[in-house]
């Protein structure tokens, strides 16, 4: 069973009495313990993929499955149960409550959801190597370690899916390098479906496909036409 | 509550200003809602010591007792389950051996020692002779008169002795002076002449059977009855400041919800971005609306409760002069209604947090 599957999903925006295509008809689905990559240039239809995938957005034609279920049909309300226990958002700035410590910020989803079993708290900011700063605010500490910590609010109610639009924008590449791997292992480890959106070619080199979106058209990319169109 | 308190705990200063200003508010509701209840209480703490049901005028004093002139003998026309006379007169009384010019307003009641009307005595003894009178107790606690002194009438040569004192004896904000019937007689008319076999007397106060008035007949066309509330109500000026206060009071209070309201808004809208991407996670709008609530609730409860202290805390160090009183069951009904009224100032925010879209938060 896939963990999300688009099928014949489109999107049309109305500006005016004009209809502006933002996502072609689009099929795409990935199983558990895949780690993809969706690049492309702004405006290319990158974020509208991301948020029908998340049901911020209904698309306009077809549907989204997530692990079988229908997903994208659901009411307003349902999807949003469905985003809290199935998907796991990681933002291009922190996603973070400004106000919660970061092992608040893992509290708050045992208070939204008191029923589900989760993993023990601290180990996994222990995985994170972020457990020295559980009482620490969003302010208070660097770039990096808020995606670490946005990373670990992401995999603690143990979604399918992990969504992850631009993660690594506000960092250095070396910082970059870092959140991508630790979001490479951990869906491996955790057996997540990952979604990276991002511009940053060089860190595909993480993922295990590829995908480019030009004008609302998603293409399955090879490795090797990456490699040959990064040195061109 | 756990999203309310640790935001309320991270932005300490934040909140505490608003605490404070709610603190302010509630203090001064409470404040006002003591000195209206008191000013209220001196009007008609004599009439309500009475535990009367009505009260019988002359029907040309249209309800007003210090129009009311009537004999006693009407006493006979009126049939309820007791009846007592009332003598009724504003006075200006002078302590005898006072060397400064301290003039005192004051009430006489003349009243009959035998009848109900007369009241308990908490320091000293009853009235025996026409000479003798009790007195409100806030005589003594001012400080204007104690027991044994001699207080003179201003318009005439009378003197009377204070011989007790007695709780709970104002009328129109003057304290009562209880007398006897008979030395009403002589403070309202002077001399009295002799060998009357008729007593001017100003009311007749009733109980009836039951509490109900209607128990109570009259065989007299000239007398008028009336329920002991309505006479309340109508007595002189009471009315005008009893609603005054209650718009000064009610104003307040919605006053304080719409400043809540404001603020709760303002810093809902500060946190748009926030709550959105709380929505994108899949948080409801339900758990966000709540936290909101609750915070506004803990905000107004903590506010009221500190300016509840402040009343507490003012209270003792008021002079006994001012007419501040507090009552519980008018305390409690006035937090009440501020804290709903907080929490409905709050669901402005509600709707604003229902309204945000998670996709403009991320994107």
């Amino acid at each position: 069973m896939k963990a999300i599957e688009f099928i014949n999903v489109e999107r049309t925006f109305k500006d005016g009495d004009k209809e502006i295509v933002a996502l072609q008809s689009t099929n795409f689905s990935i199983d558990r313990g895949q780690f993809v990559a969706i690049i492309g240039p702004s405006g290319s239809g990158k974020s509208t993929f991301l948020t029908i995938a998340g049901g911020l957005q209904a698309p306009s034609k077809g549907e989204v499955k997530i692990a079988g279920q229908a997903f994208s049909s659901q009411s307003e309300k349902k999807r949003s149960r469905t985003r809290f226990s199935e998907i796991g958002f990681i933002l291009q700035a922190s996603n973070l409550v400004p106000f919660l410590t970061i092992k608040q910020q893992l509290q708050l989803v045992n208070k939204v959801d008191k029923k589900k079993q989760r993993e023990e708290m601290l180990e996994l900011l222990n995985q994170l190597d972020i457990k020295d700063l559980q009482h620490k605010y969003p302010s208070e500490i660097s770039g990096g370690q808020r995606q670490r910590a946005a990373i670990a609010r992401a995999l603690y109610n143990d979604p399918t899916i992990i969504l992850a639009d631009e993660p690594t924008a506000s960092l250095d590449s070396e910082k970059a390098y870092q959140v991508v791997e630790i979001l490479a292992r951990e869906t491996k480890k955790k057996n997540k479906a990952t979604i990276m959106v991002t511009h940053d070619i060089r860190l595909v080199e993480y993922c295990d496909q590829v995908f480019e979106m030009k004008d609302g058209v998603l293409k399955e990319k090879s490795p090797d036409s990456l490699s040959s169109g990064q040195g061109s | 509550m756990f999203l309310a308190w640790n935001e309320i705990k991270y932005s300490k200063v934040r909140y505490v200003l608003i605490m404070g200003v709610l603190f302010l508010i509630a203090y001064l509701v409470f404040f006002l809602t003591g000195l209206a209840y008191g000013l209220a209480q001196d009007n008609r703490t004599a009439i309500d010591s009475w535990e009367a049901d009505g009260i019988i005028l002359p029907e040309e004093a249209n309800g007003n007792i210090n129009m009311a002139l009537l004999s006693d003998q009407a006493v006979d026309q009126v049939a309820a389950t007791e009846k007592a006379v009332l003598g009724q007169m504003a006075a200006v009384v002078e302590r005898e051996d006072s060397s400064a010019d301290e003039r005192l307003d004051v009430r006489f009641l003349g009243i009959k020692v035998d009848e109900f009307l007369m009241p308990e005595i908490i320091e000293g003894r009853a009235f025996e002779t026409d000479q003798e009178v009790v007195v409100d107790v806030s005589l003594r606690d001012e400080g204007l008169l104690s027991l044994n002194d001699s207080v003179s009438l201003l318009s005439s040569e009378q003197t009377f002795e204070v011989v007790g004192f007695i709780d709970n004896a104002k009328l129109s904000v003057s304290p009562v002076m209880y007398t006897t019937i008979e030395a009403f007689q002589e403070i309202r008319f002077g001399e009295m002449e002799q060998e009357r076999d008729e007593l001017a007397i100003s009311a007749i106060v009733v109980r009836a059977t039951n509490g109900d008035i209607a128990n109570v007949t009259i065989d007299n066309e000239q007398l008028e009855l009336i329920a002991i509330s309505d006479f309340i109500s109508d007595l002189p000026g009471y009315n005008a400041q009893v609603l005054t206060f209650a718009f000064m009071i009610s104003f307040l209070i919605v006053i304080a919800a719409i400043v809540i309201g404001i603020f709760i808004y303002v810093l809902t809208l500060q946190k748009v971005s926030t709550f959105g991407v709380m929505k994108a996670q899949g948080i409801s709008s339900g758990y966000l609306a709540r936290s909101v609530i609750v915070q506004t609730f803990v905000l107004s409860a903590i506010g009221i409760g500190l300016g509840f202290l402040g009343t507490a805390g003012t209270q003792l160090a008021l002079p006994a002069a001012v007419p501040f009183q507090s009552n519980g069951l008018f305390l409690i009904v006035v937090s009440a209604v501020m804290l709903i009224i907080a929490v409905l100032g709050a669901l402005f925010s509600v709707r604003t947090i229902v309204k945000i879209d998670p996709l403009k938060a991320i994107s």
